[in-house]
């Protein structure tokens, strides 16, 4: 039977010993815990929505482009576009968790209806292969248009912008690589919505072949990518720029910086500032029971001082003590915790449209092994920070001053 | 000789005066003694205990335990000579409450270090030197006071120490367990050779000491 066991085996019947005072510290400490999961949970389960909804709507894992390119004007973006499209897509499909590649080109243009015409964002795709792929896009009316080479699908708000409806005819005007002005017909055959105004405001979609026609060329800007799982890009891009020098691969949170790491950085901050909250509540929790605690044992200190205990056998067993109430009350807050994800918010939480989206959402509450341990870690550190100042005052208080303490 | 103080003052701060609780004390204390210290409330009777037990520093003079001077030493070794030779009871038994005899008594002998099957058998023997082993697995809670006294009294003895100081061992107890009380203590001085020095002002409790030193305003009277 070690020390360290003797002053647990003391520090756990402790708990006991006044149990109302307990129960009252276990509930603050399990109130924050839970609270800290469950806004842990809820975060996960945001930026997951959130990531989802960047690479399932229209980014992809990563892409593919020449290096060089992204990031920066060209004065002819063409030059800088990848070249044998399709040996370098073949190359792309066989590398390590690959599970499908998008050939891309974008492109400014003037979408003219009747007499209205606006400026969008054009980007031509595989129409077939992207539905497989983008299933957040989010399609209101008509479809993606697969089949039809002049099928034009366009953002909610450019389609307001216009007046059109599915099924109308559009004309695309655009300036091909060499800057002369072309011109196609298009017809509307559906209708997106991903819910960033500003994208569904200018972007329409149409496919790879008619693009290439307009700016008259057999290249692509882009290669989007989608792999097995997240955590397979790195992989992925190694072996691509092994196998592709002359190109760059890049995550979709470095392409899309301002809207998804921005804000995933900005949750993270507001999260770190909740949590420090919830843990001075549980710090000034852990701190008031320990001092009444310390104040009504100080006689017994005394005791156990005069009998031959050290100031450090005294610091440790409350310390342990303390750290027990943490565990413990961690402990129950995990459970309650996942009492209340698995069974009050299994429906998740309905949230509305964030700043610059229009779409509303729902959150699932995405408890994960390392949140509950990082809490439960917190909890005990908390809870142990929270005693150090009583105990530090009783153990250098003189023996027999402790011993006349009542 | 265990103990040996020389012209040992203490004074306390109350006021802008400090307040002397001994003056100028000698005294000698031999192995194998069993010494009651009498005196009136506020004679420095618990003061003196204080001293010899190693919880407290004289102001001045000299208090040496087996011919060391008390005041030399850091406190870590004054903890181990208090682990391992004092044993100390108190007026109020002091017991943790939320151990059982039992466990009182071994916690301090498993915190000395001693082996699990020894402590074993060591508490055991404490607890049936002072005739509570029947109750070894009560809660203090559940115990008279003289009950608790003989468990303070247990996990005192059960260390072996050199010396077992108690401070008015009697004083919260009746009369007649207070005198099997300190009956106890002095067949426990005869049968184990423990040094006992108790404080006490109950003139029937001094009859069992072999030698009284007499204290009043915090002087040794002769």
């Amino acid at each position: 039977m070690s020390r360290l066991w003797l002053l647990g085996h003391l520090a756990v019947r402790n708990l006991f010993r006044n149990r109302r005072r307990t129960a009252c510290a276990l509930a603050a400490i399990g109130v924050g815990a839970a609270g800290l999961l469950l806004f842990s949970g809820f975060n996960a389960g945001l930026m997951s929505q959130y990531r989802d909804n960047t690479v399932r709507a229209h980014l992809g894992h990563g892409q593919v482009h020449v290096r060089g390119y992204w990031g920066r004007a060209h004065p002819r973006p063409s030059e800088m576009w990848i070249a044998e499209t399709q040996a370098v897509l073949a190359t792309l499909r066989r590398l390590p968790g690959a599970k499908d590649v998008f050939p891309r080109l974008s492109f400014g243009a003037m979408i003219v209806f009747g007499e209205t015409a606006v400026a969008g964002q054009g980007l031509g795709v595989d129409v077939a292969a992207e539905a497989r792929f983008f299933d957040k896009l989010n399609v209101v009316a008509g479809d993606e248009g697969p089949g039809r080479p002049d099928g034009l699908v366009i953002g909610r708000g450019l389609a307001e912008g216009l007046g059109v409806h599915v099924g109308d005819q559009v004309e695309l005007y655009a300036r091909d690589a060499l800057g002369a002005i072309t011109s196609a017909e298009a017809t509307v055959v559906g209708i997106f919505h991903t819910g960033q105004n500003e994208f569904d405001k200018r972007a329409f979609r149409l496919p790879l072949a008619l693009a290439q026609r307009l700016i008259g060329t057999d290249r692509v800007e882009t290669i989007q990518v989608a792999l097995g799982r997240f955590d397979q890009w790195p992989a992925f891009a190694r072996a691509a720029e092994a196998a592709l020098p002359a190109l760059q691969a890049m995550p979709f949170d470095a392409i899309d910086i301002v809207y998804y790491k921005h804000g995933v950085e900005w949750l993270e901050a507001q999260f770190g500032f909740i949590r420090a909250i919830v843990l001075l509540v549980v710090f000034l929790g852990t701190f008031n029971v320990m001092t009444m605690t310390v104040l009504e044992r100080t006689a017994e200190f005394g005791t156990l001082r005069a009998n031959g205990d050290g100031r450090a056998d005294i610091a440790l067993g409350q310390m342990l003590e303390a750290a027990a109430l943490g565990l413990a009350g961690g402990a129950m807050g995990i459970l309650v915790a996942w009492a209340s994800a698995t069974f009050l918010l299994r429906e998740g939480i309905a949230m509305p449209p964030a700043p610059g989206i229009t779409r509303s959402f729902r959150i699932f509450i995405e408890l994960r092994p390392e949140h509950a341990l990082q809490v439960l870690a917190l909890c005990v550190g908390t809870a142990g920070a929270g005693c150090l100042l009583p105990i530090w005052r009783a153990v250098r208080m003189p023996i027999v001053q402790a011993l006349r303490h009542t | 000789m265990l103990y040996e103080l020389r012209g040992v003052w203490q004074r306390y701060p109350c006021g802008p005066e400090p307040v002397p609780a001994l003056r100028g004390v000698d005294l000698d204390v031999a192995r194998g003694e069993f010494l009651a210290v009498a005196g009136p409330s506020g004679s420095g009777k618990t003061t003196l205990l204080n001293l010899l037990g190693l919880i407290d520093t004289a102001s001045a003079g000299t208090v040496r335990f087996e011919q060391r001077d008390v005041a030399a030493l850091d406190e870590r070794a004054r903890t181990r000579i208090r682990r391992e030779r004092i044993g100390y009871i108190f007026q109020s038994c002091n017991l943790i409450p939320v151990f059982s005899a039992y466990e009182n008594v071994e916690y301090f002998l498993r915190k000395a270090g001693v082996a699990a099957a020894e402590a074993r058998r060591r508490v055991m023997d404490a607890l049936e030197a002072v005739d509570i082993a029947a109750q070894a697995r009560r809660w203090p809670q559940e115990m008279s006071g003289g009950q608790q006294q003989r468990v303070a009294v247990a996990r005192a003895l059960a260390r072996d120490p050199d010396v077992i100081l108690a401070d008015e061992p009697t004083a919260a107890l009746d009369h007649v367990t207070g005198l099997a009380i300190v009956n106890l203590m002095k067949r426990l001085n005869r049968e184990h050779g423990t040094t006992f020095v108790f404080s006490t002002h109950d003139p029937k409790v001094l009859a069992a000491a072999d030698r009284v030193v007499r204290l009043e305003d915090g002087t040794v009277q002769r």
